[in-house]
């Protein structure tokens, strides 16, 4: 293959849009477990497990945007017994954080997830899928190799 | 500083593992992000493209270490059209890369299907542009000075 035309350091980042940055934090940190930090006052920050980021940016004066559900974000959980732990608090916990939809659990593959649609209309997936998964994929190569 | 709150939260992740979208050609938006923007691509399945930094194979540079993966689906059509807030971004190690990048993709603009590619500025501290490819996914180009690196203001902490 020929050497690329640009060379990144960093699969660095994802972006979101919130209209209320506490209770935004309040359902990435205390809901989702993510880590969050501001560094702007327009922004913050979230990470979990690496060096890459997803900023989430208020919008002023407006809400975000409507995403559609294949559009999203992954979190990785050790257990099927954490996503269905996930999912149960999820629809326990749906007007404390203003949870919109709380999808049906799913197998496939040996991976179990659900999605759920936040308080931004942003979809987050909780799944076994994992680094180790991805390896694996990544190991194996094209499925028409 | 940890930034992480002190209750217990109901999901445990143990890793932000993946960020998906669509495109309505898989072949281009895998050419655009191999020859162009320089991350390893493979399609464990048709209709299915996973894309993830260059360098974590076995005996890579960065073998072993934790990356997050793009995954991106094939549709016939976008149904929500992604805009400018909505992106993916690398970063690139200086200012002068973000100036260089900002001409390959100007002068391969219709050969991997792009959009509209806005100039390079300087924002918040960092330097970047951004360009959008032809199923409205929006894509950085991004410098920023170490003190800016995101596991930095991780370590100050919140500063508002």
């Amino acid at each position: 293959m020929p050497e690329p035309m640009i060379k990144p350091e960093l699969l660095s980042h994802g972006t979101i849009e919130c209209s209320d940055i506490a209770a935004t934090r309040r359902f990435l940190t205390e809901f989702l477990g993510i880590d969050v930090v501001r560094p702007l006052p327009e922004a913050q920050y979230l990470w979990k497990g690496g060096p890459w980021s997803v900023v989430c940016v208020r919008i002023e004066d407006a809400e975000a945007k409507e995403q559609g559900p294949q559009n999203h974000f992954k979190l990785s959980v050790a257990t099927a017994a954490e996503v269905d732990s996930a999912h149960a608090a999820a629809l326990a916990q749906k007007d404390t954080y203003g949870i919109r939809t709380v999808g049906p659990i799913e197998e496939q593959a040996g991976i179990r997830s659900f999605k759920l649609q936040d308080l931004n209309r942003h979809w987050w997936e909780i799944t076994t899928a994992s680094q180790r998964y991805y390896d694996e994929i990544f190991a194996k190569g094209e499925a028409r190799a | 500083m940890s930034t992480a709150t002190t209750v217990a939260p109901h999901v445990k992740p143990t890793q932000l593992i993946s960020g998906t979208f669509v495109t309505t050609d898989i072949g281009c938006t895998r050419r655009m992000c191999e020859q162009l923007l320089g991350l390893e691509c493979v399609e464990p399945e048709p209709g299915t493209l996973l894309v993830r930094e260059s360098g974590h194979q076995p005996g890579g540079a960065l073998a072993g270490q934790p990356y997050w993966v793009l995954e991106a689906r094939e549709v016939a059509k976008v149904e929500v059209p992604q805009e400018m807030l909505n992106h993916w971004g690398v970063f690139v190690s200086s200012q002068a890369a973000v100036d260089a990048a900002f001409e390959k993709v100007s002068a391969h603009q219709k050969d991997f299907g792009i959009g509209r590619v806005q100039k390079p500025r300087f924002r918040h501290g960092s330097y970047a542009f951004y360009f959008v490819d032809g199923d409205s996914n929006w894509w950085e180009i991004e410098y920023r000075t170490p003190e800016l690196l995101y596991t930095t203001l991780r370590e100050k902490g919140d500063q508002h």
